[in-house]
């Protein structure tokens, strides 16, 4: 019987080739994941009306699976990133692209938090790519990514952005399960960052690199600090600087600031206790995302329920 | 004591001439006018005494701008000694997109143009005079230097760690204003952060660009906070 794996039902046009990789598969003596899925969506005319964002081409492979819940009124399309493994071993890995034809309006976030397990020496590799045509607008807001002590995480993430597109991207690191006290003491992370003109020049860079765990508060005050998580936030696109005025005038529930690194980028950052970055997450999210994408002031359902 | 032949490296005169001058606080790129975050800590009260400064320049060394800059300017120098333009070019567009902050983007691009257009008018050298045309305002002041460097000859060891005790030093300079310390501990402080020099030296010889990261978010938070402090006796 021919295989054709369980997304068939899903995307019949979707068959079409398996993502590319720059890595080589990682050898291990454990059976390890190798999840992806690739995402287009496109406009589709809807005679006088706006045009409405439909989805293009879909390709998933598990153990990702992409859920698609039926909008909430006046929110574009919403993917919802699932992980049917639960976790990310050492030597798991995953490959996620996403990319939007001209014009195309879409939500992604993930329907639980990325738990990322101790490792016993390989790596969790995480390659993301988002491609944004001329004049799109896409949220890319998953839920935080938990560290176990002695994760290894190396994750890239490579935006290409065209003319007039608008990305709201963010992003929340938890650096040990702080829920049950614990912290990252060991393990590795590896959290870059490259976003590119439409002349795939590069527009900006940024790289968060640990390699021995976190640093104890006492050996780094004006590192980390001791606390158990950072939250990013990033509005490549859009009026930045007036955006950065909206977030500043934001209650703060996390220490935290907004920065403009480059003209027509926005960069925010939080440092604090879990739970009190993710509600500065959860002020920010719903305000910029009404200022800068034109969309409902509130967070993606997956966040709150 | 034994002394390996690595202690000694020679610095050829015109090598070591240079190094002074362009280290030198008197070099116009107008290192006095940026504190790297520092005045925010200051304001913060996390930067009280010359411990606590010591602490924040072993940070932005070990884990903030020096890694980063670090690596940058060993990459430079080898490309500019090597003469790879192309990989230069490349290697510039890395620097001047690495970006923490509104303001350590000018400090390190105000510095850099600084850099080159003092370099090219009291060291004039043909490949650097080139290298600089093809980038007009975008030379962080690192790659700046290793490329100045790696065209005139000067060792990357001896530039290397010259640039990163200047850069300490300078962050010193701003802390004794700031806290206020004196001459004096400004100086015990210089010396207490050699061995902090050194090891972002070796981390930044041993650096590959393609896992290069930070590792200190309070840093960037603190530069963040200073574009809207109150006072400000600093341009970061």
């Amino acid at each position: 019987m021919q295989r054709l794996g369980w997304f068939r039902a899903v995307a019949p046009h979707a068959m079409v080739r398996s993502m590319p990789r720059d890595l080589p598969a990682l050898t291990s003596r454990h059976q390890r994941a190798d999840g992806a899925f690739d995402l287009v969506f496109g406009t589709a005319s809807r005679g006088a009306a706006a045009p409405a964002t439909v989805l293009r081409h879909l390709y998933q492979q598990a153990p990702l699976r992409i859920l698609f819940p039926r909008p909430e009124p006046g929110e574009p399309p919403t993917a919802a990133l699932l992980n049917c493994a639960g976790g990310l071993a050492g030597g798991d890995a995953l490959r996620q692209a996403v990319r939007l034809e001209e014009g195309a309006c879409a939500t992604l976030s993930t329907a639980a938090a990325e738990k990322v397990y101790r490792s016993l020496g390989p790596e969790t590799r995480i390659e993301s790519h988002l491609a944004l045509g001329s004049a799109a607008r896409l949220e890319w807001l998953p839920q935080e990514t938990i560290l176990f002590d002695g994760a290894r995480l190396d994750r890239r993430m490579r935006v290409d952005l065209a003319p007039g597109a608008v990305l709201l991207a963010t992003e929340m690191l938890v650096f040990g399960r702080v829920a049950r006290g614990e912290r990252m003491a060991a393990g590795m992370l590896r959290d870059r960052w490259r976003l590119h003109r439409p002349d795939g020049a590069l527009l900006w860079v940024d790289g968060l690199v640990l390699e021995d765990g976190m640093p104890a508060a006492e050996a780094d005050p004006f590192g980390f600090a001791g606390v158990e998580a950072l939250g990013t936030l990033l509005l490549a696109g859009g009026a930045a600087e007036a955006m950065r005025d909206l977030l500043r005038g934001l209650p703060a529930p996390a220490p935290g600031a907004a920065t403009l690194p480059h003209p027509g980028l926005l960069l925010a950052r939080w440092l604090g206790p879990a739970a009190a970055v993710r509600a500065a997450l959860g002020a920010a999210i719903p305000a910029l995302r009404a200022a800068a994408l034109g969309l409902p002031p509130r967070l993606p359902r997956l966040w709150t329920t | 004591m034994a002394i390996t032949t690595t202690e000694i490296e020679p610095l050829a005169t015109g090598a070591l001439h240079r190094l002074l001058a362009w280290l030198s606080p008197a070099y116009p790129v107008g290192a006095y006018s940026y504190s790297h975050g520092l005045e925010m800590a200051v304001e913060e009260g996390r930067v009280t005494d010359r411990a606590t400064l010591i602490a924040y320049v072993t940070t932005v060394l070990r884990a903030g701008a020096g890694r980063i800059d670090g690596a940058l300017l060993v990459a430079a120098w080898r490309a500019a000694a090597a003469g790879e333009a192309a990989r230069l070019d490349e290697l510039t567009a890395l620097a001047a997109a690495w970006r923490g902050t509104a303001e350590t983007a000018l400090e390190s691009l105000a510095q850099g143009q600084a850099f080159a257009a003092v370099t090219q008018a009291a060291w004039p050298e043909p490949r650097f005079a080139a290298f600089v045309a093809r980038h007009p305002r975008a030379l962080t002041h690192a790659l700046a230097f290793g490329a100045a460097a790696g065209f005139q000859g000067v060792p990357l060891r001896p530039a290397l760690a010259g640039w990163l005790a200047g850069f300490a030093a300078s962050l010193v300079s701003a802390g004794m204003r700031l806290v206020p310390l004196g001459q004096t501990d400004g100086q015990v402080a210089t010396a207490a952060l050699q061995p902090v020099v050194e090891a972002a030296a070796d981390a930044a010889l041993a650096a590959e660009l393609e896992t290069l990261g930070t590792a200190a978010p309070l840093l960037d938070l603190l530069s963040m906070r200073h574009e809207t402090q109150y006072t400000r006796l600093f341009r970061s």
